[in-house]
């Protein structure tokens, strides 16, 4: 059984397909008319490896946080291969894949990933054996709140994840911080915590998988200058 | 040409979550999950509010409509999908899923541009539509002459420079509070409204089948904006005042445009065609001019997937249209 793990969250688009160990991957810089990467990317991705689809078992899916376009298209091919292969789909946070994937370290971990315009979702974790935990819940900070936050962090720390797009006044410059990799979330970040929760079948329904937008929608709306009471004659 | 096949439909480019299944030529499903409720908050639609309820109902939307038509996925022989113009958000919802549902089956998947499908939309009622015929199309999204030479052979004649007629509808019933979106409520309130009543302007841009409406609106604005208690306008007077003044100004440039070309046969569609005084004005128009008139009924003429099936089973696919033709913006390549 093959375990297709997907990411599109971020500026990349990638793939990857395991089945005890790696069988294959595929990245590609996501731009603008990269809407119909996804599924190509998939495709190929089969081809290469000489995998059939219906040999697939399991889709891991990133859901997030990250650019809602990107994590819509991951969220729509997954469920289109998902519902009609009639085979699990399993919700992986991005952030949670980035801790996970720097757990080996002894040190507190905080995981970002870009939302866009100078927001961050952030999020701090502690290793334990085999694994992280949550110490917060996940937030979206601007840069500056996430400045003050560090500069009030006197802990040693691992900055994992985006933080090469905060610019290099916000971070913090101390011995405490160590900045990490992996800096993006991938495919292959989202296998490894996927392959657990599948594991463990710890996944939720098909129809009760959400985006982690995080955020409600920006809904300041071209109200122009209108919108005036008319005195009408009835 | 795929008349006897069992063609999936999706159309996700603005703010309707449509399916339809289409089988030997007829319409098994043709399901549209409407987000008005939402956007109606709003007073218009708000892409990423939109984007998001597409990607929440488009799974169940599918199931549905499969237990509706009694399929098996593998009773499907096609998955068509639109692939533009429209918002962008919106847009890779539907064509992702459907290009991933197609993928999964093995089964061919057809790119249709949104405008080819309201063109190819009264197929599904009048068979008998041929080419050559002029078609207006007409929404929120677009204001359009478009003369089709034969399928797949599409011309544009004129366009909107600023306001689609939607639009114009749609800003003047926010700034008047008559509700949104604004054709279906300034409609409901014109009733048995004196459309005479209030002067207003008919713009007519330079371009010769062109249309403009950003003038009519802002005419209007300014009549309200001085409207006195003792003029003695109500809200149905106006409202018929200011649809006729769309309805007017899309009929006349259609008009010259279908003497001009002596075209037999006028069609439209878009979410304005779904306007009663419009269609009977353009009943009585192909009446006196004795032209065959093919217009959708309102549910096939406002967005819709049947359209898209409709297009795909005459293989009317955005591969086949050249840098010339209708397809106006190509978002997804
Ligand atoms: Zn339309």
């Amino acid at each position: 059984m093959y375990k297709l793990s997907i990411s599109t969250s971020g500026s990349f688009i990638s793939a990857c397909l395991h089945e005890e160990k790696l069988v294959g991957s595929l990245i590609f810089q996501s731009d603008q008319g990269s809407t119909n990467l996804l599924l190509n990317e998939v495709d190929e991705l089969l081809v290469k490896t000489n995998v059939d689809k219906r040999d697939l078992g399991a889709i891991y899916l990133d859901t997030g946080p990250g650019y809602y376009t990107g994590l819509r298209i991951g969220y729509s091919v997954a469920q289109g291969i998902g519902g009609t292969l009639g085979i699990p789909l399993v919700p992986v946070n991005g952030l949670d894949s980035l801790a996970f994937s720097a757990h080996t370290s002894h040190r507190k971990i905080c995981a970002i990933v870009d939302i866009k315009r100078n927001e961050f979702a952030f999020c701090t974790y502690k290793p334990v054996p085999g694994g992280v935990v949550r110490e917060t819940e996940p937030e979206i900070l601007d840069t500056e709140t996430l400045k003050l936050k560090f500069a009030e962090d006197v802990e040693k720390k691992l900055l994992v994840g985006n933080w090469d797009l905060i610019s290099e006044n916000d971070l913090p410059n101390d011995s405490n911080t160590k900045l990490a990799d992996p800096k993006i979330v991938t495919a292959e970040t989202i296998h490894a915590v996927g392959e657990r929760i599948f594991q463990n079948n710890k996944y939720p329904n098909f129809n009760e998988i959400p985006i982690n937008y995080m955020r409600e929608p920006d809904i300041s709306l071209s109200q122009t200058s209108l919108e005036k009471k008319v005195e009408f004659n009835d | 040409m795929y008349k006897d096949k069992v063609i999936l439909g999706f159309e996700t480019s603005c703010d309707e979550t449509a399916i339809a299944i289409m089988k030997d030529s007829k319409l098994l499903v043709n399901k549209i999950s409407s987000q008005v409720d939402i956007h109606e908050k709003f007073g218009g639609v708000v892409p990423e509010v939109a984007s998001r309820a597409h990607s929440e109902m488009i799974r169940n939307l599918f199931h549905t409509s499969l237990n509706e038509a009694q399929l098996e996925l593998s009773d499907i022989d096609i998955v068509a999908s639109t692939d533009g113009p429209g918002l962008v958000g919106s847009l890779v919802v539907g064509y992702n899923f459907a290009k991933s549902v197609a993928w999964s089956l093995d089964k061919l998947f057809l790119p249709v541009d949104h405008m080819v499908g309201h063109l190819s939309a009264p197929l599904i009622e009048y068979p008998q539509l041929e080419p050559p015929f002029l078609s207006l199309l007409v929404s929120g999204g677009h204001t359009q002459i478009v003369l089709v030479e034969e399928w797949g052979k599409y011309e544009l004649l004129g366009t909107t420079i600023d306001d689609a007629a939607g639009e114009a509808f749609d800003k003047l019933s926010r700034y008047c509070g008559f509700g949104f979106p604004g054709g279906p409520a300034i409609q409901k309130i014109s009733e048995g409204g004196d459309e005479s009543k209030v002067p207003l302007p008919r713009p007519k841009p330079s371009g010769e089948f062109d249309y403009s409406f950003s003038g009519l609106k802002t005419a209007a604005v300014y009549y309200l904006q001085d409207l006195k208690k003792e003029d003695e306008v109500s809200r149905k007077d106006f409202a018929a005042s200011y649809q006729e003044a769309i309805v007017d100004s899309l009929m006349g440039v259609f008009k010259k445009a279908v003497r001009e070309t002596k075209v037999p046969t006028i069609s439209g569609g878009g979410g304005v065609m779904a306007n009663k005084r419009l269609r009977e004005k353009l009943s009585t128009f192909a009446e006196e001019e004795s032209k065959n008139i093919y217009i959708p009924s309102p549910a096939l003429s406002t967005d819709n997937a049947a359209m898209i099936c409709s297009a795909a089973q005459m293989n009317l696919t955005t591969k086949d249209l050249n840098i010339n033709d209708v397809r106006l913006s190509s978002i997804i390549n």
